[in-house]
């Protein structure tokens, strides 16, 4: 029969395309050095374009006086706790709104006032609550990854499938064990979504947080160089930035996968 | 010729209020007696009220008229003595197999007085009873729909219920794994033993052979208001199998019960 | 009581909002000082702000720096991500550059942007350009690979030529999923233009680069002015909140199939 035939041909190609995909990549990002390398060349100014070379050396040296790593570490500090505090905060919350449509509606047009102004639009008061520091990084992104948070649980409660609930109750199962063992289970993707998002605006929100109002973290190390116009410095941290960034998304899906394998795409 | 009833509905009407306009009937002044042991099967035609009957018997609704009781006890709400079998299964799909065999054990009131190795026991008997060994650590999205039927059937079974209440349990399935199931469906209910030992069970279908082919008696519903239109005896010998498809009984059962329902959808598509 | 009147629905949704005002109306006054913000002293603020013309003013710069670089964005990213979407090769190619630099949050091209192009209005519309792109192309993509085979089946089986293929069935059935990018895009380009303005603001010296984030840091770092702040929050807000609606009626006049 053919069906086996193709399950091979298909395996192989799979392993192909993976390959390939890595030279790809390569090939497009040596295509991307190279542009640079030239628009570099031909502008000849190191502050306004440094070569990639430039910024690899300054990337080294910086990655080997730990600076690199100081910054991103407080950076990322910031955001564990954020992401904490604004998970602390919006999931009983959120699960009070789903499971209780009154207190849903006494809520809710408070959070729709403050929902719209973004984390970011609150520096400047923040500025003058918390002055600069930690704390002030540490409001913006919490109340930055509240939102998505809140409404991803407060959706995941709400769309909990009728008769999954229905199937508990005729086992008897008491009221309090339905919202522990199936409301919050089924909830949990849809949360674990929203937390992704959550993760994205609030890693956002520290850059801009950052280069405004904290004596430390990528984004001041950013600014910090752009004035001593030492740009590949900058870029330096703006590479760190991306790879912070892609790493949080990449944990917040790893999390996703490791709790909620049952709601993968079907492999 | 046999003791009361175990479950029993009289005059019971469910009428739906449809956005303040006129009220719809899914069910109209139904009075029907389970007896104790049998297989009763629902059949009827879409819209005739049947799975309403199957939520007021779980408890899940309550009707607006009439009464419907267990063992001559008013059903208020779900309770553990009725166990449901919901129509596309509604599998916890966070919990494997092993999990959702064990739920109402481990949570529920069914599991009462059992320790970890008595309900480990239970669980692992169920299992093998329906045929999911080896498939303890899969999770329901990893299962064909035979197999999740299966563990249905068997979440069900573990938490020992006195009445089965099933819904349309194999509508989803394609014909083959249909008839297979069936025979697994009677086995596992008990046809083999004698009729004193055997769970009260009421099933929900509208597929006039497999009606025939599981039940005791079937009722027959008629729609547009759901009412109860004839209770059929099926004297067929248990315990049944493929032989009993094809005598000629089952086919007059199941020729006869078409007509009845055929008779009432003719004169809905001329009123 | 029926709650689920109208009348209840709306008094229970004022409730908590009217408390909370009440409160800090009450709390701030008991403070006795003339600076301490207040629901009535922000009504006062923005009727002076408003009538003076400076917010609207501030306002309307901001938002045309989002709309030219949103435009800029779309006009890039819209056409390479149904190229993208349709050509297999086109995406391959892309892709990681892409996916390299859509984590880089928009923010932190800010001090490259004023190191190229000043603290004006370029550099303004370049971070919104930036922020715009990744949501545009991602869900263009998302929309164009999305197409039901069967459409394209049909499609092929009438003999159209492949860019008649995709003007005529895949940017009508990627449109809605192009409207969920634009909408965020607009949200995060909206996001951005305040945060450029405000760290403009902030590190530039305050050199004229205007718009509503510059209006709130300079109410913020010369005066101190509370309400004054809480007013361009709020503007910020109601602004982000029209864009939205705006661009949901736009969509839904656009793609009215789509709609439930």
């Amino acid at each position: 029969m053919s069906a086996p035939a193709t399950a091979v041909v298909r395996r192989v190609g799979v392993r192909r395309t993976h390959l390939g995909g890595f030279f790809v990549y390569l090939r497009t990002m040596t295509l991307f050095a190279l542009f640079w390398a030239v628009v570099s060349w031909w502008t000849d100014n190191t502050i306004l374009l440094p070569s990639p070379l430039a910024v690899l050396h300054a990337l080294v040296a910086l990655a080997g006086d730990l600076e690199l790593f100081q910054h991103a570490a407080i950076s990322l500090g910031r955001m564990v706790v954020s992401i904490g505090l604004a998970s602390a905060l919006a999931v009983p919350l959120g699960l009070a709104m789903g499971l209780y449509p009154l207190f849903d509606r006494i809520v809710d047009p408070t959070i729709e006032v403050l929902r719209p102004i973004s984390g970011i639009a609150w520096i400047p008061l923040a500025l003058f609550i918390f002055g600069i520091g930690n704390a002030l990084p540490v409001f913006i992104m919490t109340y930055a990854a509240f939102f998505p948070i809140l409404l991803g649980t407060i959706l995941g409660v709400r769309t909990v499938d009728r008769r999954l609930v229905d199937a508990a109750r005729t086992m008897g199962v008491p009221q309090r064990t339905i919202v522990t063992r199936v409301v919050i289970p089924a909830a949990l993707p849809s949360l674990l979504v929203a937390l992704r998002v959550g993760v994205a605006l609030a890693w956002t929100a520290v850059v801009a947080a950052e280069l405004i109002g904290a004596p430390s973290g990528l984004g001041y190390a950013v600014e910090w160089y752009r004035e001593l116009l030492m740009t590949p410095q900058v870029m330096s941290f703006i590479a760190m930035i991306g790879v912070i960034g892609y790493l949080c998304d990449a944990a917040v899906r790893w999390l996703n996968r490791r709790f909620t394998p049952w709601a993968q795409a079907p492999r | 010729m046999t003791a009361a009833a175990k479950l029993r509905l009289v005059g019971v009407g469910k009428h739906f209020n449809a956005g303040g306009k006129q009220d719809t009937v899914a069910v109209d002044d139904l009075t029907l007696d389970v007896r104790p042991g049998e297989f009763l099967v629902i059949v009827g035609p879409s819209g005739c009220g049947k799975t309403t009957v199957l939520n007021l018997l779980a408890g899940l609704d309550t009707p607006t008229h009439g009464s419907v009781a267990i063992d001559d006890r008013t059903i208020t709400g779900p309770g553990p003595d009725r166990g449901v079998m919901f129509q596309d299964y509604a599998l916890f799909p966070w919990q494997t197999v092993w999990g959702n065999v064990e739920f109402g054990l481990r949570y529920g009131p069914a599991g009462n007085g059992l320790d970890a190795s008595a309900r480990e026991a239970r669980v692992r008997r169920t299992i093998d009873l329906v045929g999911l060994k080896g498939a303890e650590a899969k999770y329901p999205n990893q299962l064909s729909g035979g197999m999740r039927q299966r563990v249905a059937l068997a979440r069900l079974m573990a938490n020992e219920p006195e009445v089965l209440l099933m819904d349309e349990p194999l509508a989803a399935l394609d014909a083959q794994t249909r008839i297979i199931l069936q025979d697994e469906l009677l086995r596992i209910w008990g046809q083999d033993r004698p009729a004193t030992e055997r769970r009260t069970a009421v099933f929900i279908t509208h597929a006039i052979d497999e009606a025939v082919f599981l039940a005791d008696r079937v009722a027959v519903m008629t729609s547009h208001p759901g009412r109860l239109k004839a209770v059929i005896d099926i004297p067929l010998a248990r315990p049944r199998g493929d032989a009993t498809r094809a005598l000629p009984e089952f086919q007059a059962l199941t020729q006869h019960i078409w007509s009845l329902i055929r008779d009432e959808a003719y004169r809905a598509t001329v009123a | 009581m029926n709650l689920d009147h109208p009348v209840a629905r709306i008094g229970i949704g004022l409730l908590l909002p009217a408390l909370l005002l009440c409160a800090w109306q009450a709390i701030g006054m008991a403070m006795h000082n003339p600076r301490t913000p207040l629901p009535t002293r922000i009504v006062a603020e923005a009727g002076t702000l408003i009538a003076s013309g400076d917010l609207p003013r501030a306002l309307l710069q901001s938002l045309g720096r989002v709309f030219a670089g949103f435009t800029v964005a779309a006009v890039i990213a819209i056409p390479l991500g149904l190229a993208m979407g349709n050509a297999r090769s086109v995406e391959r190619n892309v892709d990681p550059l892409v996916e390299t630099f859509r984590p880089i949050a928009a923010i932190a091209i800010l001090p490259l942007a004023i190191l190229w192009l000043g603290t004006g209005t370029a550099a303004a519309v370049m971070i919104v350009a930036y922020a715009a792109f990744f949501p545009l192309v991602v869900n263009t993509v998302a929309g164009a690979k999305n197409v039901n085979p069967t459409l394209l089946q049909a499609a092929a089986t009438m003999g159209l030529k492949r860019l008649t293929l995709i003007r005529t069935v895949v940017v009508p059935a990627a449109l809605p999923s192009i409207g969920v990018g634009l909408r965020i895009a607009l949200a995060v380009g909206w996001t951005a233009i305040v945060a450029a303005e405000l760290a403009v603001g902030a590190k530039a010296g305050g050199g004229g680069s205007g718009g509503i984030g510059q209006m709130m840091f300079i109410f913020y770092a010369y005066s101190i002015e509370l309400n004054r702040i809480i007013v361009c929050m709020i503007a910020v807000g109601l602004v982000a909140l029209l864009l939205d609606r705006l661009l949901r009626v736009l969509m839904r006049a656009m793609t009215p199939w789509a709609q439930a």
